[in-house]
Order: structure tokens, then C-alpha cells, then sequence
């Protein structure tokens, strides 16, 4: 009959699923960062290696919440998020694991957390685009001149909510003073004149057909932009240099052990590949990012480590400053 | 007059007596549905616990700073995508089941063909066609030029734009089976009485039309209610955007729970007022009604009809669907399609398929103790086993994660979690249905079949089951088409490396991988295409027997 064909194979489709367990001898990374720019390097990990690793994507807090209820029940070894704030806070739930100190020691102790339970992979900077045909904006050196109010109407930045435009202002508000930040953000609500881009690829692609004129985004941008359209007018402003300026406000990719991981031994080798020379090279250049071991050289098309300053304010300040600075978004009602 | 006391002894030894009594006369009807609906709960009882460790002190922040906003917000949005989704629906509906004209099945398929299609995916769409170098952006500048902008969708209109195409096929579905079955000779009565056509529509139709139109409505706005993807991608604050910031901007928990325990509150409320209206107007209608024959449409009005139905479906799925082909041709032709995309496929058909059959027996009686009871007390647990579905996705994940490691670890892992998110979530869908076709079955028959000799699983099998095949089969279609699209809770909750269309679309549209985004979201409308088929089938059945 039917109905008991039908109802068999709904069976063996329980039973089949009930069993998907991909993860017995693989790493599982519960990943936040794009797929696309992690993969090559994995990849070369296990061929290394001959560990395999699962690639478990989404938004890096939507995973930290899951790896926080999970608990001990978690699959995750790892944790990887382009973010500082999101793996500080992770540090704060007690979700990761110290690394050993031998293991991260090349890494700068700015770019990884007090106790080692995470580390920072690459840095990315947060930089001005400006468009070469507008004469008046080449000579803008800080991000605070884009809450000017000749500026009105010609800045593009992300909406208030993106993960790098919430950094970058606590970053301002730690290197400079809550009061300044506030003005500025201030500033910028009545400069965008209610219009900003979901995207940063957008505001530079905005910057580039001269719609407007300056835009705030990740130096990656840029570059992205000119690998698909090489003549485009735009130009890379380095602000807040010089002795008074308060420096390039810096975000990390990071990794972490999680706390309940069962093959801690595979985990820390991947982290220690990830830090090694050639991972370095591999994870920071593919998405054109600053490695954050010193030895290893960034890719030769963004302006090298030592020729600009950057803001002197610990990644772990971008989790415990966070609040603060959503609540000053919040307050202004910033789009 | 003067009531006795009873002693306090006596009370307590009767109460339990009651308790009792209620048990025995629940029945094994009675106590699976009280069954399925303690689990539907779970999520809602991990927002409760979780929402009582706020201080009184940050509910009162909450409702000072946030609550007014979104309530306004999140109260407006409903009422005018209600009224979107009501002038779409109820218009393409009256026209395809009163008028006769060319190419009517074509029609009726492009106005239920929306539904393939997720909201996120309707946002992301548009805002790429609305950019000033995409299509709709270029007709824009040609016709209006470079002076005035082109508009944008980061508003309550461009939100209600999207949730009404989205939506609307369901207004479409459940009218026009209405005027379907409806009775023919009350309007002859009032042409008769010299009543002109719009009157007789206002004043004749859309009354007995009122409980189709409200119960789709109430689908409608559960939906908006419940809506994550257009909102979170359009940014506009309502309660789920607003409780997922909370949650994953500031990863605080208990502001998240209380916002969602308001929120379950408002669609309580919705959904009883919505039912209470709908029972003081019950119409039955004769048993000899005269069958309606559609009238035949001029020429001229079959351009008007389809003018209004075409300009309907080019935007609510001809302009998406051909922006999927286009974006699909350009990955395939780049070889950006590897094998992986059909396990993506199998995967999402294989949670739909599981989650639809089985949130289908669960609905079951619960839906059946509703429709034969009629009581408070069912009428509490139908309402109750609703809540799944106004919880935002997030909220919900992280309440079947709680509960299942902490009450039951060793179903945690592999696909049960999701499939229980989504069993509790797309409840109330299947026990809608159901109970809609069930209302209609008649004691009396499955009463003669007892008479007859039959048990009741027999009887249950042999007769209940058969005349609501249709009903069964329209609820198991609407689960499937929702579970295929569903994203938030599916993002938490699949197993480690398990990746479904919508978690691709997500992955993709996230890089802004146009051209990888679009072949997932192509998928999905073609899988939904068989469930919207044996929706079709058993719909065009149901309506030959009326």
C-alpha cells in the first residue's frame, strides 16, 4: 500500500538522520569568518596533517550563544571570528581554553587575550576612501573630520549596527574621550542624512562612481574594489597619523579552543599551524589582511605595518567597551 | 441568601477529585494533546525562566526606552501588510474564482508561486535590483532620470512591500476556496433586490467572506510577527530584529527573553481576540447551494484581469525568479556549482520533508481535540500550542539546545534538535489546517462508523482520515514550504557541517556572492515546486466536490 511506502521511507530517513555525525575524527570549527577565506588554509592543514577539519559557518555571536547554552555537550574545538569583541566575550563566559604560552609567544600580547584563550590571526585596519576627482577631501588626515559639517550629504559609511563600524567607534572612543566620540557620531548621523550602506563594499563602490565623495571602511575594501574595476578614481587615506593623531584603529580575526574540546591535541595544531609562517602568510593574504606575527611581510599592495601608527588600545577593550559604545549608537538613534 | 463555607480540607479533597474527574474525561485524545503542547512549550518556558532573572529595575528600562518604539513599529508594520496582503489577495482571488478567462490555471499558479520564496530572499533581491545599477535602479533613471533619487526599501514601506508579496498567496489560497464553495443565491437575492454589483460585493461577499479573510490575515500577520529576514536585512527595528541585537550585539540574554515573552504576549492576544471575533460570526452555508459557474470575461476585461494579475506576479515572482535564472546562468557557466550543491539540496529537502510529516502527526490531536471538545480548556492548549511559531527563530534554538542538554543529552546532536525546533515551530500551521478541514466532518458519520463495529483507530483510519486527506495534505504542504525556508533557527541548530539552501543563501548573499546566492535560491523555489503542486491537486479536488 501507499501510505506504509510512504511511511517506511519517512523511517528510514529518521533513523538515517539521526545518525548524521560527520564530526568523529574532525576538527570542528565553529567559523565566522567568510568560507571562502578560510578554506585554502585548512586545507592545506590537513593535507599536512591529515587531520580533517569541518567548517561549521555563521554570524560569530549566533555561534558563541550556541557554544555557550551547549556547554559541555558541544561539538566545537575551535572558534574562529573576525571579530575581537565577540572572542573576548567568549573569554569572559569561560567558553575557551588557555593556549600555551610557548605557542602564541610570537604573537604581539595586544592582538591576543590576557590568558591566552584566544589569539589574533590577522588584522585589518579601519581606513578613509576618498574619490581623486573630489579636490576639497584629498587633504582630510582623521576620521574626525567626516563629522564636519562641510562633509554634509558626501560621507558613506556602514549602518550603526555592522560589527566593524561598532569597533572602530569604541576604538575612537578608548584612544581619544567618550565625550569626542559622541560628538562625532553626532556628527556623522547629520552628515549621512539618514542614508547608509549595508555593506562596505558599497560605500566604496558609492565613493568610486563619485556619488560620494569620502567613505569610512576596512582597508580589505579597497583593494577588492580596484581587483575588480583597476581604474577606478579612489584613493586609500591613512588617518590620524602624525604625533598628535591617535592612530588606525585595528580589528583581529582570532581563534580559540573551546573549553570542552575532546581532541585538544589536533586543535593545537592547528592553531600553532595558523600561526606559523607559511599559515600566517596564507590566512592574512587571502583576503589581503596584515598578518599579525611581525616576521611575516603583508601582502605587497597594502601600505606595510611599520609606515603608518596605530591606536594604541588593547583588542580586548572591543568586547569590554562594546555596550558602551552601542548604548551612545542607541542614544543618538543612529540608522 | 447566605453560600456555605466549605472547609478549607474539604475544598482542597474536592479540587483534587476534579482533578481527577478531568483527567478521565480528557481521554487519550486529551492527553496526547496536552502531550504535544508541554513540549511546544519548552521553548516558551526557557524565555519565562530566563526573562525572571531581569531585574525590575531593567524591565522598566526596557519598557520605558524600548517598548513604545517597537511596539509602534512592529503593530503598524502588521496592520499594513495585512492590508497589502488583503487588496492582492482577495483581488486576484475574486478574479480567478468569478470570472472565466484565458489562461486562468497559468494565473492561479503564479499567485501561490510567491510562496516558494523566503522573505530574506525577496529583501536581498530587491535591493540589488533597487541599486542605481540595477535593473529596476536603470528603469528608474531612465524614466525619471538622475534628479530624483531612486527609492529605497530601509523603511516601513519597502518592509511592507516585501512581507505583502511575500505574503499574500495565502489570502489568495483561502479566499478564493471560499467563494469556491459559497453560496450563490444570496447574491442573486440581492441583485434581485436591485443591489449593484459593488454593493453586493461590499455588502454581501465580504461578509461571508470575513472568516477566510481573518484567518488568513491572522496566517499573515503571525508571519510578520514572527519575520526575521526582511526585517534583520532592511533594518527595521520590530521585535525579532530588536531581540536578535539584544542577543548577539550585546549578548545580553535576559533583556532578549523578556522583549520575546512581550511578544508572545501580543500574538496571545492577537490570536485569541482574532478568534474570538471569528466565533460570533459563524455563516453555514445551505446544503443544496446552487454551484457557481464563473462568469465569462469580454475581451476587454480579460486584458484588464490579467493586466492586474501580471503586474502582481511580475513583481512577487516573475522579476525575482528571472533575476535567480540570470544570476544562476552566470555561476553555472563559471563552474561555481560543484557537487556539494545537491547535498545542500538533499539536505533541505530531508529536514522539510521530516519536519512537515512530523509536526503533521503532532497537530493532530491537538487539532482534533479542538475541533470535537470546544471547550475553554482546549481551546487554551490549541492556543497555547501556537507559541512556537511567534518565538523568534534565535530564541527558540537556544531554548531546544537548553533543554536538550540539560533534560535529555543523549538526543542532543545530529538532526533532532533542528527537526524539534522546527516540529515546535510550524505547529501551529499544521493544527490551523487541520483543524479547518476537520471542522467540517460531521459527528454523526464517525459515529455510524462506531455503530458499525468499528474501533476507534479504525474508524479513525477508515473514515476521519480519508475526509480530511485534504486538509492533511494543505497542512503538510504549508510546513514543508516553511521548514524549506526557515533560517534563523536553522543557522544554530543543524548538525556540524550540515548545510542547508537558506544557510548557503546566507553564507553567500553575506560575501555578497551574488552569483553563488542566487543557484541556492533558485533550488529552493524548485523544491517547493512538488509541495505547491499536491497543494494545487488536493485544492482543485476539494473544490470539484463542493
Amino acid at each position: 500500500m501507499k501510505f506504509y511506502r510512504i511511511f517506511s521511507l519517512f523511517l528510514i530517513l529518521v533513523a538515517q538522520s539521526t545518525f548524521v555525525n560527520a564530526s568523529d575524527d574532525a576538527l570542528v570549527i565553529y567559523s565566522g569568518r567568510s568560507d571562502k577565506f578560510v578554506k585554502p588554509v585548512v586545507e592545506a592543514f590537513t593535507q599536512k596533517t591529515g587531520i580533517k577539519v569541518i567548517l561549521h559557518s555563521a554570524k560569530s555571536t549566533a555561534l558563541l550563544n550556541k557554544l555557550r547554552v551547549e556547554g559541555e555537550r558541544t561539538e566545537a574545538d575551535l572558534f574562529l571570528s573576525n571579530d575581537a569583541g565577540s572572542l573576548q566575550a567568549g573569554t569572559e563566559q569561560h567558553l575557551f581554553q588557555s593556549i600555551p604560552d610557548e605557542l602564541v609567544s610570537v604573537i604581539d600580547p595586544a592582538l591576543r587575550a590576557r590568558d591566552n584563550s584566544w589569539v589574533g590571526l590577522s588584522a585589518r585596519a579601519r581606513v578613509l576612501v576618498v574619490n581623486t576627482g573630489k579636490k576639497d577631501v584629498q587633504n582630510i588626515d582623521s576620521v574626525f573630520d567626516l563629522a564636519k559639517p562641510q562633509l554634509k550629504g558626501r560621507i558613506a559609511i556602514t549602518n550603526s549596527t555592522n560589527g566593524s563600524f561598532i569597533a572602530g567607534a569604541t576604538v575612537y572612543m578608548r584612544a581619544s574621550d567618550k565625550y569626542s566620540t559622541q560628538k562625532w557620531l553626532k556628527g556623522l548621523k547629520e552628515n549621512a542624512e539618514g542614508q547608509v550602506f549595508n555593506k562596505h563594499s558599497k560605500v566604496v563602490k558609492e565613493v568610486a562612481s563619485g556619488k560620494k565623495d569620502i567613505g569610512l571602511i576596512n582597508h580589505y575594501y579597497f583593494y577588492r574594489h580596484l581587483e575588480k574595476e583597476p581604474n577606478a578614481p579612489i584613493r586609500l587615506i591613512l588617518p590620524d597619523q602624525g604625533d598628535k593623531g591617535m592612530g588606525i584603529a585595528w580589528n583581529v580575526a582570532g581563534i580559540a579552543i573551546s573549553k570542552y574540546s575532546k581532541k585538544q591535541e589536533q586543535a593545537k595544531a592547528l592553531v600553532s599551524y595558523l600561526i606559523s609562517i607559511e599559515g600566517q602568510k596564507m590566512f592574512a593574504e587571502v583576503n589581503r589582511e596584515y598578518p599579525t606575527r611581525k616576521d611575516v611581510s603583508a601582502h605587497p599592495d597594502i601600505p606595510p605595518l611599520n609606515s603608518y601608527k596605530t591606536a594604541n588600545v588593547p583588542m580586548v577593550d572591543l568586547f569590554t567597551y562594546r555596550s558602551e559604545t552601542i548604548e551612545l549608537i542607541e542614544k543618538l538613534g543612529m540608522p | 441568601m447566605s453560600i456555605p463555607l466549605a472547609s478549607t480540607a474539604d475544598t482542597e479533597l474536592n479540587i483534587i477529585q476534579r482533578l481527577l474527574n478531568n483527567v478521565r474525561q480528557l481521554g487519550s485524545l486529551g492527553f496526547f494533546s496536552v502531550l504535544v503542547v508541554l513540549v511546544a512549550i519548552i521553548p516558551l518556558l526557557f524565555i519565562i525562566q530566563n526573562s525572571l532573572e531581569l531585574s525590575t529595575e531593567k524591565w522598566l528600562g526596557l519598557w520605558s526606552a524600548r517598548l513604545p518604539g517597537l511596539l509602534w513599529n512592529t503593530l503598524s508594520l502588521a496592520t499594513l501588510v495585512a492590508l497589502g496582503c488583503f487588496i492582492l489577495g482577495v483581488s486576484s482571488a475574486w478574479l480567478i474564482a468569478r470570472r472565466d478567462f484565458a489562461g486562468k490555471k497559468l494565473a492561479t499558479w503564479l499567485m501561490v508561486l510567491p510562496l516558494a520564496i523566503p522573505t530574506y530572499v525577496f529583501a536581498h533581491i530587491y535591493t540589488i535590483m533597487l541599486d542605481s545599477d540595477g535593473w529596476l535602479g536603470q528603469v528608474w533613471l531612465s524614466l525619471f532620470g538622475d534628479t530624483t533619487a531612486i527609492p529605497d526599501l530601509y523603511n516601513i514601506g519597502g518592509v511592507t512591500l516585501v512581507l505583502s508579496l511575500a505574503g499574500f498567496s495565502y489570502v489568495f489560497l483561502l479566499v478564493k476556496g471560499a467563494l469556491l464553495r459559497g453560496n450563490r443565491s444570496l447574491e442573486e437575492a440581492a441583485r434581485i433586490q436591485g443591489a449593484s454589483p459593488a454593493q453586493v460585493f461590499w455588502r454581501v461577499n465580504l461578509p461571508l467572506l470575513r472568516p477566510a479573510i481573518a484567518a488568513s490575515l491572522a496566517m499573515v500577520v503571525l508571519h510578520v510577527l514572527s519575520d526575521f529576514g526582511a526585517v534583520s536585512m532592511l533594518r527595521f527595528q520590530t521585535f525579532t530584529l530588536s531581540i536578535y541585537l539584544q542577543m548577539s550585539g550585546r549578548f545580553d540574554y535576559q533583556a532578549a527573553a523578556g522583549l520575546s515573552l512581550v511578544l508572545v504576549l501580543l500574538s496571545l492576544t492577537f490570536l485569541v481576540m482574532e478568534r474570538f471575533f471569528r466565533h460570533r460570526q459563524r455563516y453555514y452555508s445551505n446544503a443544496q447551494s446552487s454551484f457557481i459557474k464563473p462568469q465569462k470575461a469580454t475581451f476587454g476585461q480579460q486584458l484588464l484581469i490579467w493586466i492586474w494579475l501580471g503586474l502582481i506576479s511580475l513583481f512577487a515572482f516573475i522579476l525575482p525568479l528571472a533575476w535567480m535564472i540570470n544570476w544562476s546562468w552566470t555561476s553555472w557557466t563559471h563552474a561555481l556549482i560543484g557537487e556539494e550543491f545537491w547535498v545542500y539540496v538533499k539536505n533541505s529537502m530531508t529536514v522539510a520533508f521530516l519536519s512537515a510529516t512530523l509536526a503533521l502527526i503532532c497537530a493532530f490531536p491537538v487539532a482534533f481535540y479542538h475541533a470535537r471538545k470546544r471547550s475553554l480548556f482546549s481551546n487554551s492548549l490549541f492556543n497555547l500550542s501556537t507559541v512556537g511559531f511567534v518565538i523568534p527563530g534565535p530564541v527558540i534554538a537556544l531554548g531546544v539546545i537548553t533543554f536538550l542538554t540539560t533534560q535529555l543529552p543523549l538526543l542532543y546532536g545530529g538532526l533532532i534538535a533542528l527537526i524539534f525546533a522546527l516540529v515546535v515551530r510550524f505547529l501551529p500551521l499544521a493544527s490551523q489546517a487541520q483543524e479547518a478541514a476537520m471542522q467540517q466532518l460531521t459527528p454523526s458519520i464517525e459515529q455510524a462508523g462506531r455503530i458499525l463495529g468499528a474501533g476507534p483507530i479504525e474508524n479513525l483510519r477508515r473514515i476521519v482520515l480519508p475526509m480530511i486527506s485534504g486538509g492533511i495534505a494543505s497542512a503538510w504542504v504549508l510546513v514543508f514550504i516553511d521548514a524549506m525556508k526557515e533560517l534563523p533557527a536553522t543557522l544554530i541548530l543543524r548538525p556540524t557541517g550540515f548545510d542547508t539552501l537558506p544557510v548557503r543563501i546566507w553564507i553567500e548573499a553575506s560575501e555578497e556572492m551574488l552569483e553563488l546566492a542566487a543557484p541556492a535560491a533558485l533550488m529552493l523555489v524548485v523544491g517547493t515546486l512538488p509541495a505547491i503542486w499536491l497543494m494545487m491537486r488536493s485544492d482543485a479536488k476539494a473544490n470539484k466536490q463542493a
